[in-house]
């Protein structure tokens, strides 16, 4: 048993005290978990999204109630600015100078939009109240036909299309505001609407808490991929190995004491992810219980076999690092962790079937409640169970211990 | 010249028997490019979403259907009830639901789908209350007239996305080849070897970037290519600026391999630490994602990496967004002089005898 603690415990020495380890295995998941979560779980929520949109009133400013322009720009303004101090607005509102020529503000604007510098020009058109007035006054509904409002954005930008969304949004407010007021539209009989989520689901779910569970199987399986290789073959290569087996030590108890380090690293790595999802992004998803437990330590295992597995297939630690690097993407990104893998194309959808990750995110993630989950409980465990076998029947089979003469 | 020509071709023999550098260098773009463009739907239209609507039995569903018809980007597909609605949004053949009792509308998300339903439910915002104005007979008086003034051929998220990779791949190709290369040929004391010959230094470096220009400039046309083949994307390349800036961009990068390579001996140490910058660089540099999402301190980090401007400048050469032609210039003369300013200053104290 002493054997066993002490290989675990050098298992353990040796990854920390590579600086490299400790950036791929801890800092580089935390980093990820820092970076997605900061730019998603704000999507939406305003008071970190920021759209630069110029906005132009191109008729007079009249006054009164029937000034529907002078309503827009008041709306645009109101989300301009923060909602609670030290908050981002929504939008940075550009606007011409009082003595500056309309035209050719928007031809300036439209230029910054093409440069990418804004979001999206809005253009309320001369004739905008005049138009709205006789739309309102007409028999019956009013034509939308004639009261837009231009929007000029950039189909290929993101950020473009986001805020030209948000526009439409807002504009969509305004309209049945203008309805009410002049009794078109009766919001007593407005349809209500409600939400419904699937699953066990109370609410919409923090981005965090669909993300924490993915980037620890991410930090495991990384763990696996690269650490798993990278421990045995360098040890082979520098023989240490064959150090150990001139000592009492025998394979089966090496192993037992490797993959107690690794079931140990794991146990780390999981430790600082919760504590920087829980307490810096306020993740609450409750991992104290025995499914999730269940399925992180079929998550480690798993990965532990499949580093064994990439091991038997190098001879060199060089070669076993490279088959890492090039499973490691395609495995990551195919295994559903950041994103959801349906409609794939036939190739990549192989992929994705045969993939651990997939299983064990979707059975960490159903047993944490986060998803309704796409596979049956017994797929979730019985494809991450083949893989440990059929990567153990192939690692005893291949695998060498020691370097050949 | 005879001895720069020999160094070329051992430079070239290099590359092509370093199967690892090969795969990096043609294969991991191209690998970018196809996972990331199916996974955000770049076979099949970003745009599209699936929905799918549940009817009480008696209730009318047809002004609801010609609502989320005139949304334009929904396809339709009806269940008999919530449970099969539920099990094909479970499954992923269904994007978000609605149901409809002839009283209240309810729609149904999956709440695993976090990145996508902020534009679910903007849809369905939309789809609630235009649905509202039609049941009261009414129609709206205020729409938006979009107007798209980019270039024409760029109407794809995924036209953004492609020339991003390209720039993040000849930013690694340029990193590891300097770093990873010098420091495995100084580990292998292949450097002492050579400096003891009549050959200049400068000339190691000129064959090394000359086969690396070459051979990033290949793999960028090879990603491009595949690009508009299995994607359906169009690319009006100004094929003088996308020559210019790749050799540009690949040869600055160099010089920041440069200066990695000087700060560490082994060669993994190299690797390792310009996978970090790259990796690092590749998720705040607005590559996938809008920067305008970013907090605003992460903003002005993206504004300090040379991956962003990279980045726009490729997105410029291959006409997928507009530039001033001064900015693009200045981007890429930039590049050229961190190049000239850190590779051969800085490989002059890289290429030299290794004293221990």
């Amino acid at each position: 048993m002493k054997g066993i603690l002490l290989i675990a415990r050098v298992h353990l020495i040796t990854a920390f005290r590579e600086r490299v380890t400790l950036f791929w295995f801890l800092l580089f998941p935390m980093f990820l978990l820092v970076v997605l979560t900061l730019i998603f779980s704000g999507l939406g929520n305003g008071g970190s999204t920021n759209f630069s949109v110029a906005i132009v009133n191109m008729g007079p400013s009249t006054g009164g109630a029937t000034d529907f322009a002078a309503l827009v720009e008041s709306v645009f303004d109101r989300a301009a600015t923060p909602s609670e101090p030290g908050k981002e607005p929504l939008f940075s509102l550009v606007k011409p100078a009082p003595d500056e020529d309309k035209d050719a503000f928007i031809e300036r604007e439209q230029k910054a939009v093409r440069l990418g510098n804004l979001a999206a020009v809005v253009v309320i058109p001369p004739d905008f109240n005049q138009q709205l007035m006789q739309s309102i006054a007409g028999t019956g509904a009013g034509d939308a036909s004639v009261n837009k409002i231009v929007v000029y954005q950039d189909e290929a930008n993101a950020g473009s299309q986001m805020a030209t969304s948000i526009i439409k949004q807002i504009i969509s407010g305004i309209d049945r505001e203008i309805l009410a007021r002049t009794g078109k539209f009766d919001e007593q009989k407005d349809i209500p609407t409600d939400t419904i989520w699937i699953g066990n689901a109370s609410g919409e779910l923090p981005y965090v808490d669909f993300l924490l569970p993915g980037i620890i199987l991410m930090g495991f399986f990384v763990t696996g991929l690269f650490g798993v290789p990278g421990a045995i073959l360098f040890a082979r290569d520098r023989q240490i190995l064959r150090r150990y087996w001139v000592t009492p030590l025998t394979t089966p108890r090496y192993l037992a004491g490797f993959a107690l380090g690794h079931v140990g690293l794991c146990v780390v790595q999981f430790f600082f992810l919760y504590i920087l999802g829980r307490f810096a992004f306020g993740a609450s998803v409750n991992f104290a219980q025995p499914a999730p437990i269940l399925f992180l330590l079929l998550g480690s295992v798993t990965f532990l076999a499949f580093g064994f597995f990439i091991a038997s297939l190098a001879k060199t630690p060089n070669a076993g690092m490279a088959i890492a690097n090039i499973l490691n993407m395609p495995m990551m990104f195919l295994g559903g962790l950041f994103f959801p893998v349906g409609g794939l194309p036939l190739v990549l959808r192989i992929i994705v079937f045969i993939n651990p990750l997939t299983y064990l995110s979707d059975g960490l993630r159903m047993s944490l409640g986060v998803e309704a989950g796409t596979f049956s409980l017994p797929m979730t465990v019985g494809v991450p169970l083949a893989w440990i076998l059929v990567c153990v029947l192939v690692a005893s089979r291949r695998l060498k211990w020691d370097v050949e003469r | 010249m005879r001895s720069f020509k020999a160094l070329l071709h051992a430079e070239l023999m290099t590359v092509l028997r370093d199967k690892a550098t090969l795969v990096f260098t043609f294969i991991f773009p191209v690998l970018f490019i196809l996972i990331f463009g199916f996974l955000m739907g770049g076979d099949t239209g970003a745009q599209t979403a699936h929905v799918g609507l549940v009817v009480s039995s008696g209730v009318s569903s047809e002004a609801l259907e010609q609502v989320i018809a005139d949304v334009g980007t929904l396809d339709v597909a009806h269940y008999a009830d919530q449970t099969l609605l539920e099990d094909a949004m479970g499954d992923q053949k269904v994007d978000f639901g609605i149901l409809w009792d002839g009283n209240k509308l309810s729609f149904i998300y999956d709440p695993g789908r976090v990145q996508d339903n902020y534009t679910f439910q903007e849809l369905a915002q939309g789809i609630g209350a235009a649905f509202s104005l039609r049941y009261q007979d009414v129609s709206p008086v205020l729409s938006i007239d979009k107007i798209h003034i980019g270039k024409a051929a760029a109407t794809d998220w995924f036209n953004l996305v492609v020339p991003g990779i390209l720039a993040f791949s000849i930013l690694s190709a340029g990193l590891f080849a300097i770093s990873g290369h010098l420091t495995a040929m100084k580990e292998r004391k292949l450097l002492d070897r050579l400096i003891v010959t009549p050959m200049r230094p400068v000339m190691l470096l000129a064959a090394i970037a000359s086969i690396r220009l070459a051979i990033v400039y290949i793999s960028t046309l090879l990603t491009l290519f595949i690009a508009i083949a299995v994607l359906h994307l169009t690319f009006p390349v100004n094929w003088f600026l996308y020559t210019v800036f790749v050799a540009a961009a690949a040869f600055g990068s160099m010089g920041f391999g440069t200066a990695i390579a000087l700060l560490v001996r082994r060669p993994s140490s190299a690797s390792n630490i310009a996978n970090i910058l790259s990796m690092v660089m590749m998720f705040l540099a607005g590559i996938y994602f809008p920067m305008e999402i970013m907090p605003s301190y992460m903003r002005m980090i993206s504004k300090g990496l040379p991956l962003t401007y990279m980045a726009e400048a490729m997105r410029f050469a291959t006409g997928v967004t507009d530039m001033s032609l001064a900015r693009f210039w200045a981007i890429t003369i930039g590049l050229v002089v961190s190049g000239l300013v850190l590779f051969p200053f800085l490989a002059r104290y890289v290429v030299r005898a290794d004293r221990n």
